[in-house]
């Protein structure tokens, strides 16, 4: 009787489990379905959906100490609460980490488990899914509900919209957010260490190498008991990103557009000729003892090297242009003056010359994000509506902002200045760029307003720093622009194991004895360019001159 | 219908008779066995993923057979540098596993049979199985903070005594050492339950005959023991010989760094980076075939030679 008894359990778990499996399907089925149309009949004479819809959304999740759920959290009920009342749309969030989203939302993609509305930095895994058709063209729902989306096409313009649309089918799998502050990264260094070895700013890489060897040299005297653990310049295992503005340094200011564009699927340029002396100089520096010895085994999202700058170790180093002033209570140059003293404070500096003397920034164009759809997006008309409301001004203004006396002060002259907030107010990303899917940086419902608050908009932060560092940010800027030449099938699916054999060439020559530097790097070069990337460089360069013919430049 | 109801009585046949009898025991082996349908045989079918041009959203049964009648991607990975290194790697670190991780819970398990205060021996054997609950992500991290040239523990004790650091992390020679010293460190505690049990099976008669007979600890263990479990070490050694390129993932993952990538990378990195992060599914797909297949063909190799050799094998 017992022995029955057992088996029936058993088979009942079976079935369990059975059932269990036959759920799997579902995502799967949904690909197929490729997307429902969107029809704007749909609404309501209000607006509304007569029943209540509901999507998922993407959002980056940074992993701040003390920051707070990214899914869920005051400015999260804030979007929900807009949505449900304007739409009749429910909103769910997903985080994706950010230092590792390319990878994460190419593993939900291919498991089918992408949210409808999705955010990449990286276009090559738009393409491939879209060429594999797991990707929504927007196209059409873009251009029939214009009207009903007045706040999307106003923000985004037919630039960013249009951005990225394929030149000849006229597919727009993705649209662009703005990128209101076009700033790419900024060099900065340890101002009280200057003037306490009595050496002026450096404007060149001569100059900026003797500070260096400079700091290595006075250990004693900057850092006492803790002299051993002085970094005169840190990079990251990301050596190309964050000695970006030193290896383009070599590069040619004058570079016509074709020949950027030809190079420019790795955007650490690690293609484009001379950057190769870029990382001579690293190589060198490092085997000086100038470069922090263990920058590559810590890789993506780690805070190691966070916490050494934190902690008044390090002299100088490259990174995006506000970097040191982001986080607020975090930020690093809040903490530096808890370890490094009163006076402790990085200055952003410009000291890597070009062959003309100037000082030349190869920054982005104005787009930042791209903001694309699944087909498993069942709810395109309720996903567009979403970006709708997050591209409204007043929105972006309350998300970036939020409430005064809590995240924000109003200036004598009436200029935003951001505070640091606490608990549940505190933004998890510098001004809520993570809800803001649509808009990079301070945009204010009154432009004149925001120009006069960008300065304040980092908390705790003395404005002069941050209005120092713009200004170097944006001294010889060159954009880069739409190509509109479409998709390139050699760089399908090479994204990801391209910029990895990229860092680990950099890395590897970085750290190579200087005699070994050439044969290391060369060689890795090869290997990059046998793996994809030679395919990569011959088909840009037949289709911009199959699209652009014998045009060097655009206009 | 009479004459069948007559000519096959229930009672009467073998088959009816035994499963009436043993019905129950059926059923608890159902479940094992539709786990193993689900979840290794049913997969099976995508393997033709590796021959076809995968496609994202297409039924796998619709997508176009890949070009060299189906071997293209199998062509492409040979061609591909950074596969033939992942194989290579994947071949010196398992065999080096193998040659040195695999002796240790042996050697091991013989010492902690031959301690005599029970409480100890208990104590030894608990925390030498602590490190198998520790993930590789957190052992990395412990790496880190011991052997990190600038400011890993290990290194700073060396510098104070005047040596050069020593870079563990950073130089793929030594890279590799500390590579198989980490998984020897994480797994030979636990690896040597197994061989504990087979101890405890020996009868302790021929213990007390061998010490009749005048046998120290040092023949008792090469006679009497050794020989004991010498079945349960060579089903282990065909089964580690059968993953020659298989192997787990997140060790050689979390380990390896950008400087050491020459030697880290190994096939499950490879099928990870090349295959869900670079999406070529079909082009991983062969490569986990081949690994699949090369892995039976040793299995079947290390079977065959065992009972040649007059060993039981897997079956």
């Amino acid at each position: 009787m017992k022995k029955r008894v057992v088996s029936l359990m058993l088979a009942a778990m079976m079935m369990v489990v059975a059932v269990g499996c036959g759920k799997g399907d579902k995502a799967g089925s949904a690909a197929n379905g490729g997307g429902a149309a969107a029809d704007a009949s749909a609404l309501g004479d209000d607006g509304k959906f007569a029943e209540t819809h509901h999507i998922t959304v993407e959002v980056y999740d940074r992993g701040n100490d003390g920051g707070s759920d990214p899914v869920n959290n005051k400015y999260t009920d804030y979007i929900k609460k807009g949505m449900l009342d304007k739409y009749n749309v429910e909103v769910e969030f997903v985080a994706v980490p950010r230092w590792t989203e390319v990878e994460q939302i190419s593993n939900l993609l291919a498991a089918n488990n992408a949210p409808d509305v999705c955010v990449t930095y990286d276009i090559a895994t738009i393409e491939t899914y879209g060429n594999m058709g797991g990707i929504v063209d927007m196209k059409d729902a873009l251009e029939t509900n214009k009207d009903i989306l007045p706040n999307l096409w106003k923000h985004l313009g037919e630039t960013n919209i249009y951005w990225d649309q394929h030149p000849d089918t006229k597919t727009i799998w993705d649209i662009e957010a703005v990128r209101e502050n076009q700033n790419d990264v900024n060099t900065f260094i340890r101002e009280d260490w200057l003037k306490k070895l009595g050496l002026e700013v450096p404007t060149t890489k001569e100059e900026f190498y003797n500070v260096l060897c400079a700091f290595r040299d006075n250990a004693d005297k900057l850092l006492g008991a803790d002299a051993s653990k002085l970094i005169p310049y840190s990079i990251s295992f990301d050596a190309g990103y964050r000695a970006k503005t030193l290896n383009y340094s070599f590069a040619d200011p004058n570079m016509t557009d074709k020949e950027f564009y030809i190079n420019s699927f790795d955007d650490r340029g690690f293609t484009i000729p001379g950057i190769k002396e870029g990382v001579k100089l690293l190589n060198k520096w490092y085997n000086e003892g100038l470069i922090w010895k263990d920058f590559a085994l810590y890789g993506a999202g780690d805070k190691t090297e966070d916490d050494l700058i934190k902690a008044g170790y390090v002299g100088a180093f490259t990174h995006n242009w506000d970097y040191p002033f982001r986080d607020g209570e975090n930020s690093i140059d809040t903490n530096i003056k808890k370890f490094g003293g009163e006076d402790a404070k990085f200055i952003a500096i410009d000291p890597f010359e070009d062959k003309n003397g100037t000082h030349t920034k190869w920054i982005s164009g104005p787009v930042d994000r791209k903001i694309f759809f699944p087909s498993t997006n069942d709810d395109i008309l309720a996903s567009l509506l979403y970006l709708d409301w997050i591209s409204t001004p007043e929105n972006i203004e309350y998300l970036q902002i939020g409430d005064e006396g809590v995240t924000h002060e109003v200036g004598e002259g009436g200029e935003i200045s951001i505070i640091a907030a606490t608990g549940n107010d505190i933004q998890n990303s510098g001004m809520n760029i993570d809800y803001t899917i649509t808009t990079n940086g301070l945009k204010l419902v009154d432009p004149a307003l925001t120009e006069k608050s960008l300065a304040y908009s980092y908390a705790g932060i003395d404005p002069q720093l941050v209005g120092d560092a713009d200004k170097i940010a944006k001294t010889d800027n060159r954009a880069a622009k739409s190509y509109h030449i479409g998709a390139i099938d050699a760089e399908t699916g090479m994204g990801d194991p391209l910029n990895q054999k990229r860092d680990q060439i950099l890395d590897q020559s970085i750290v190579a004895p200087v005699a070994d530097f050439d044969k290391i790097f060369d060689q890795g070069m090869q290997e990059y360019l046998a793996a994809g990337g030679q395919a990569i460089i011959d088909e840009r360069k037949a289709k911009w001159e199959s699209i652009h013919g014998d045009k060097e430049n655009l206009d | 219908m009479n004459k069948i109801k007559s000519d096959a009585p229930e009672s009467r046949n073998p088959v009816s008779i035994y499963f009436k009898r043993y019905w129950q025991l059926y059923l608890l082996l159902a479940l094992p066995m539709l786990y193993l349908l689900i979840f290794k045989y049913i997969p099976m079918i995508y393997i033709q993923i590796a021959f076809k041009k995968y496609s994202i959203v297409e039924s796998i049964w619709k997508q176009k057979l890949a070009g060299n009648h189906g071997f293209q991607y199998f062509i492409q990975a040979f061609s591909d540098s950074d596969f033939r290194r992942a194989l290579r790697n994947t071949l010196v670190l398992n065999l080096l596993d193998l040659a040195i991780g695999f002796p240790i819970p042996i050697i091991f398990a013989l010492l902690l049979n031959e301690l005599c205060f029970k409480r100890f021996k208990k104590v030894v054997q608990t925390i030498a199985y602590m490190p198998h609950f520790l993930s590789w992500v957190i052992i990395y991290g412990l790496a880190l903070q011991l052997f990190t040239p600038s400011t890993g523990l290990v290194n700073m004790v060396i510098n104070n005594l005047g040596g050069e650091s020593v870079p563990f992390l950073n130089d793929p020679g030594h890279w590799i050492w500390t590579y198989i010293f980490l998984g020897a460190w994480q797994s030979f505690g636990w690896n040597s339950i197994v061989y504990l049990a087979a101890i405890a099976g020996i009868n302790n008669e021929l213990y007390e005959a061998a010490s009749v007979d005048g046998a120290g600890r040092l023949s008792k263990i090469w006679h009497i023991t050794l020989p004991g479990i010498r079945s349960t070490i060579v089903l282990l050694l065909i089964m580690q010989i059968g993953n020659i390129l298989g192997g787990t993932f997140d060790r050689p993952f979390a380990l390896r760094n950008n400087l050491v990538i020459s030697w880290a990378e190994v096939l499950p990195t490879y099928i990870y980076s090349h295959g869900i992060k670079g999406l070529q599914f079909s082009l991983t797909t062969a490569v986990g075939f081949f690994q699949s297949v090369v892995g039976v063909i040793f299995l079947l190799l290390a079977n065959t030679i065992s009972r040649k050799l007059g060993e039981r094998g897997i079956w």
